[in-house]
């Protein structure tokens, strides 16, 4: 008899196969960019910030890959360099946020009380404003400047994961597993440490890369506004900025390359988060 | 009457908050560096002129009788008056808000339709050809800076084609448009201004555009993973294994429970498109709510930096309680 | 086979399914979950479908309803009036479910779309299936629920599903699966979860669709004793294949069968009849099995079983098997009941509770949950204590009281003669519990090693004695030291509750807390944890209290033990005694509706209707639910007073059993 192939009511992708194409594509257009950011020397003829006197707002082609911009600039150097400040500051405040707000979502979910109320109501004001609203005024306020920009985008984070991992633990902390750790004799600290933190950061793992992407449109939109990063110092943001002019007469590449630099590179950072998810996701059901 | 007792309880829980937040921007403006009032002034001005001006701001006074005149005229709706322009704030902010709010309301409500039809659409054609394509298209516009892709739309659609205006204006200005809200295509259509309705809407086109593909990406993903979440529970198997109709397992047991979680996204969607609407604002010259407020904060325009910040923290808390009100009509297990 | 036979058979079978095989495909692996499967039901027939987990209830009924899961590929044929399908076309499946076959979900709370009314949702079925339409499709389905036994039918329509409670869910998926008026009714497990009061009340109802509206019935259970009662016939399936099937009464008393024996065995029965555990579980099958499938759990197994797959032979009638050594001596014989319980000298105190009272307070407002109700026992090292009851009569809180998990609002506990609230780390040790869901119980993170070594670190064991502990532990629980580096989710059921008991042995504690440790596992594996238990519980060194809904599994091996009711404690005493004579009304209802082997027997008393907490309120707690109450019962808190050897809380005992003979 013939085998039959039934028609499945909800066909699901339960291999997992495409979220295993989105976390190597993903992760590969980091490493690639990565590289990039590493080796830009090696791979530009003109320095990010060397101008170049014969002309300025030269088209693409010969002496300049991308052409010019309107300081006479390399483009393909500027964008190649400018890989380095915002993949940088873009890891390092979300690493900071998860740390800071992982610690005191720990605190505030399995503690409980008092230390639960004055967290959370601290997270409450954070969040009462939209992100890039909050890192907006933050960093007009504070100024920029890599270590202001991390220290910006980080503060304007941590609530989040602050508030992730409170509620993860809220629910961890009615498992039977972690009565098991109290009526076992662990210590408030070791159930904290050894039983509840690990796997509290299973959410945690999904949002870091999505966020990281976020973090670089964010740094990128307040370059853009001159808040963050400024002209000279090679950053694609300022680029754009420095670009707009240039649209409306029709000339696209002292703004395009960046833009889609960027745009490729918050896109590995999405491709690897959906993937993630997806495969947190068949690993639940 | 139970949804009003909720909604005045919520109210009340919003007061700590916007407290917190009236505080907190009032010491933090005066805290960090920066003096607004050295950068109305000229670039002679002597140490007298300053303090001439400081005590015409009431800037002289200490910090606390500052705050106590601050939070009684936020009682009277007095936001107090602006230091670069000196012009009462709540007027300013009065003709500010309305070219913002049709940019935002317009972009989020289409894209909340489009996330709802795209997102149970995907859903259905899970891991075929068509899913993975929305899907992909969803995270290109998550990963797309607006205010670049709002150049290349320009780019495209005003340097290359030519068929929408230039990005300089909301309106052209020989439609000869009574301005009522603000909001001009609003205006345009209640004064029934033929020329004005169509030149509003065309300078509408791109920045809602650019808006949209910013904010459908989180919506469409939330959708389609809770209508998914639908298909593949044991409640709609079953109602499925009983033979219902696909029309009233479409109607009756997805699309609701599928809304559920929606409404509280949506509202930060909402924060998220506020947000966005600065970049695009700077980018297509529209003169709304948060050009003012940038040229408040880098000029360090107090009273600017003061109302502007408690608006947009009220709006979204305002955002997230009616959000919450839909959720608990559309979920019958959310007790109010 | 010639075609005469087939329409004869089309003229009294309604579901024909003959040869039925059903291979998953999984990228890098591959599941036969049916083999060679054959059955058959009549309209009016009630037929049980029986096994463990995985061994493929739960496939047929998919393949029944073609919903087959993704990547499946089936052979074979599902006949059903003539049809077969397998093959059907989209709207002939379409047609086909619901109005053919609809299912009754296991789990009906989840089965429930939780944004619909109930009553839509039945209505939704009254249209599509019988034509229905407005008025009265409403007044028909306010029939339907009154006919499962839902109290005033015309409110509970405009309930949401997250408003009723699990018996009324159950109830409620019924009337949704009859009101698709099918030919079939399948019925998935739907006695899970649910109390023994209400188990036989809904198993009624399934007999009763049968017997009155001339459907056919297919009742999937893991449980064959409790659904042989209403079952006409019994189909056993294990690792995918049929290994027996026959009229249930005789599958019951006579199984012949190895698999089906040790599956009954497994069982423990309030009768006081032993358990017998065979070791090993189910395989998973990769493709149609070429030898017996149990042969390697076999004690009969023969060089044959394991080299050739036993044909289905027809012994006589209706009965049918899979096996190449038959058994021929009844069951009952075979496991002569062996009551002898070792009697240990009683040691210490090492439980003490007095008159304990738990409270759950809401966050907000001033109510609150009261769990425990002045609550009193002691407990010897030594002993066991049995507490069991239904779901909600506090049990659970009980356990955590013990080990101080939460607090009394009155009253104390002591464990080796300390107050809990009082302990340090390491005196916390002194009591240890073993937990209901196995894997849920260890941290998911952390290896097998370092759960078991837990209590000892907290005790400050240097760390070389706590190896060989860890090891000797181990050993007692017949476990492989390679399994102290595995994470969690790398266990099975059984392994996992192992790792559990030898944990809360480590420390050498004076009290273990065994909370319902078996309920999560199959019936086979419940058998050997079960045995494994007996056993720890029996040392001297240590007290036990054992906690579940399960009247027989308490039976085993409690020397005392406890009947809990909304908090109260209504009936204690030595367990023979208890189980043998039971004295309060609730006991008896209890012990009425658990099931017992071999034997059917009505209860002789009949709670009048579902627990429900708010009853708890004033007077005896059972006083709305009891056939026997008068005006007294609804003033007056019962008290317990002695009755013989036991103390019942109830002042009407001594007239009961006139009561009971006159109803």
């Amino acid at each position: 008899m013939a085998a039959i192939e039934m028609a499945p009511v909800v066909s699901s992708n339960r291999d997992g196969r495409f979220a295993k194409v989105l976390i190597y594509v993903g992760s590969g257009i980091l490493v690639v960019a990565a590289l990039a950011a590493l080796l830009a020397p090696l791979l530009t003829r003109w320095g990010p910030t060397e101008i170049d006197p014969s002309g300025t707002l030269a088209a693409p082609g010969g002496e300049h890959l991308l052409g010019t911009d309107g300081n006479g600039m390399d483009v393909w150097s500027r964008v190649l360099h400018a890989a380095r400040l915002d993949l940088g500051i873009a890891v390092l405040a979300v690493a900071l946020a998860v740390v800071v707000g992982t610690l005191l979502g720990l605190l505030a979910g399995y503690l409980g009380g008092w230390v639960d109320d004055v967290l959370m109501r601290i997270v409450d004001i954070f969040q009462a404003f939209p992100t890039f609203i909050l890192a907006l005024a933050v960093s007009a306020l504070l100024g920029g400047g890599f270590f202001n920009l991390v220290v910006t985008i980080a503060a304007v984070n941590a609530p989040a994961y602050a508030r992730l991992v409170r509620a993860e633990v809220r629910t961890l902390r009615e498992m039977q597993y972690i009565d098991a750790a109290k009526t076992s004799g662990a210590s408030t600290i070791g159930i904290m440490w050894r039983h509840l933190l690990p796997n509290s950061l299973t959410p945690v793992r999904v949002i870091a890369p999505l966020n990281c992407g976020w973090a670089m449109l964010t740094l990128a939109g307040l370059s853009f506004l001159g808040l963050g990063v400024t002209v000279p110092t090679a950053e694609w943001g300022s680029m754009i900025s420095l670009g707009t002019s240039d649209v409306v007469a029709g000339r696209w590449w002292t703004s395009v390359p960046p833009g889609l630099a960027l745009l490729v590179c918050v896109l590995g950072f999405s491709l690897l988060g959906e993937g993630l998810q997806e495969r947190a996701d068949a690993k639940r059901r | 009457m139970r949804i009003l007792r909720f909604v005045g309880r919520r109210l009340l829980q919003l007061i700590p908050v916007l407290l917190g937040v009236v505080v907190l921007t009032f010491l933090l403006v005066r805290v960090l560096p920066g003096d607004p009032i050295r950068s109305i002034l000229g670039p002679n001005a002597t140490e007298a002129d300053a303090d001439a001006a400081r005590a015409r701001f009431g800037l002289d006074q200490p910090m606390w009788k500052q705050f106590l005149d601050y939070l009684g005229g936020l009682f009277t709706g007095d936001f107090g008056t602006s230091i670069q322009s000196g012009a009462p704030v709540t007027g300013e902010m009065a003709l500010r808000l309305g070219p913002t709010l049709e940019l935002v309301v317009i972009a989020v409500t289409i894209a909340v339709l489009l996330a709802i039809w795209l997102g149970i659409w995907s859903a259905r054609r899970a891991d075929r050809f068509g899913d993975h394509t929305v899907r992909i298209f969803a995270l290109f516009g998550n990963s797309i800076p607006e205010f670049w892709l709002g150049l290349v739309l320009i780019l495209v659609g005003y340097a290359a084609l030519g068929w929408f205006p230039a990005p300089s204006g909301r309106v052209d200005p020989d439609a000869d448009l009574t301005p009522l809200t603000g909001a001009d295509l609003v205006d345009a259509l209640i004064t029934g201004n033929g020329p004005a309705i169509s030149s509003a809407a065309a300078h509408l086109v791109l920045p809602v555009l650019t808006l949209v593909i910013g904010v459908l990406a989180p919506l469409l993903r939330s959708v389609r993973a809770s209508a998914l979440e639908v298909l593949r529970s044991e409640a709609y198997a079953a109602a499925a294994a009983h033979g219902l109709p696909e029309r009233t397992l479409l109607r009756g047991y997805l699309r609701r429970a599928t809304l559920v979680r929606l409404p509280s996204l949506a509202a930060l969607v909402f924060g998220t498109a506020l947000g966005s609407t600065v970049l695009v604002e700077y980018v297509y010259s529209w003169q709304g709510f948060g050009q003012w407020a940038l040229r408040g904060l880098l000029y360090r325009d107090y009273p600017v930096v003061q109302a502007s910040v408690l608006i947009i923290a009220f709006a979204y808390v305002l955002v997230f309680l009616i959000a919450d009100v839909v959720h608990a009509w559309l979920d019958p297990r959310v007790k109010i | 086979m010639p075609s005469e036979t087939i329409t004869r058979e089309q003229a009294v079978t309604m579901l024909d399914i003959q040869d039925l095989s059903v291979v998953i495909h999984r990228p890098g692996r591959q599941v036969a979950a049916l083999s060679n499967v054959s059955f058959s039901v009549a309209p009016g027939e009630v037929v049980g479908l029986v096994g463990e987990s995985g061994g493929g209830k739960s496939m047929v009924a998919r393949a029944i309803v073609g919903m087959l899961p993704s990547g499946s590929h089936a052979t074979g044929r599902v006949g059903f009036d003539g049809a077969d399908v397998l093959r059907m076309d989209a709207a002939d499946l379409a047609r086909h479910r619901g109005s053919g076959a609809a299912i009754c979900f296991q789990n009906p709370r989840g089965a429930l779309s939780p944004t619909r009314t109930v009553g839509r949702q039945l209505i939704d079925r009254l249209v599509t299936h019988q034509d229905m339409k407005g008025d009265r499709a409403a007044e028909t389905a306010k029939e339907l629920f009154a006919a499962v036994g839902i109290r005033n039918p015309a409110r509970r329509l405009e309930a949401y599903p997250h408003e009723l409670s699990g018996g009324m869910a159950q109830r409620v998926m019924i009337s949704l699966a009859t009101g698709c008026a099918p030919g079939l009714l399948i019925a998935d497990e739907p006695t899970t979860g649910l109390d023994v009061t209400l188990t036989r009340e809904i198993l009624r109802q399934f007999r009763h669709a049968a017997d009155t509206d001339g459907r056919g019935v297919l009742l999937i259970s893991h449980d064959l004793a409790s659904i042989a009662e209403v079952c006409d016939r019994v189909v056993v399936l294990y690792a995918g294949t049929v290994v027996e099937s026959g009229p249930a009464a005789k599958v019951l008393r006579e199984p012949a069968h190895p698999y089906t024996r040790a599956l009954l065995r497994s069982v423990p029965d309030v009768g006081g009849g032993r358990v017998v555990a065979t070791a090993g579980g189910m395989p998973l099958m990769t493709a149609a099995p070429h030898d017996c499938p149990f042969a390697p759990r076999c004690a009969h197994a023969t060089d044959d079983c394991r080299s050739t797959r036993p044909e289905t032979t027809m012994l006589d009638g209706d009965w049918s098997l899979a096996c190449f050594h038959p058994q021929e001596t009844p069951l009952a014989e075979a496991i002569a009941a062996d009551l002898t319980t070792a009697a240990t000298e009683p040691g210490d105190v090492v439980l003490k509770i007095e008159d304990a009272h738990v409270v759950y307070r809401s966050r907000f407002g001033s109510g609150g949950h009261h769990a425990l109700r002045g609550v009193s026992l002691e407990l010897r090292a030594g002993e066991t204590l049995g507490v069991v009851g239904e779901s909600g009569c506090g049990k659970s809180t009980l356990a955590k009281l013990i080990m101080g998990l939460v607090e009394p609002s009155e009253g104390s506990v002591e464990v080796a003669g300390k107050g809990v609230r009082k302990q340090s780390r390491a005196e916390r040790t002194r009591a240890q519990m073993v937990f209901q869901d196995p894997i849920g119980s260890l941290s998911p993170r952390r290896t097998v090693g370092d759960s078991i070594a837990e209590p000892l670190r907290a005790a400050k064991v240097p760390a070389k004695e706590r190896a060989q502990r860890v090891e000797a532990a181990l050993g007692r629980m017949e476990l492989d030291p390679s399994i102290l580096t595995r994470l969690p989710h790398e266990l099975s059921g059984g392994q996992a509750q192992r790792i559990g008991i030898a944990r809360a042995l480590v420390g050498r504690p004076d009290l273990i807390v065994f909370d319902e440790p078996t309920s999560a596992l199959d019936v086979t594996v419940q058998a050997q944890i079960l045995d494994v238990i007996a056993d720890v519980a029996s040392d001297a060194g240590h007290g036990s209290v054992f906690i579940s809904h399960d009247l027989a599994t308490v039976r085993g091996f409690a020397d005392r033990v406890v009947v809990l009711y909304l908090g109260r404690v209504v009936e204690e005493g030595p367990v023979d005694e208890v189980f043998d004579r039971p004295k309060h009304p609730y006991t008896r209802a209890l012990l009425g509706s658990a099931p017992r082997l071999g034997e059917t027997r009505t209860a002789d008393v009949q709670l009048v209707k579902d627990l429900d907490e708010a009853d708890a309120a004033t007077g005896c707690a059972l006083a709305a639910r009891c056939p026997f109450v008068t005006d007294t019962c609804r003033s007056q808190e019962q008290t317990l007073q002695p009755y013989g050897e036991t103390r019942a809380a109830c002042w009407r005992v001594p007239e009961l059993t006139a009561l009971i003979e006159k109803s």
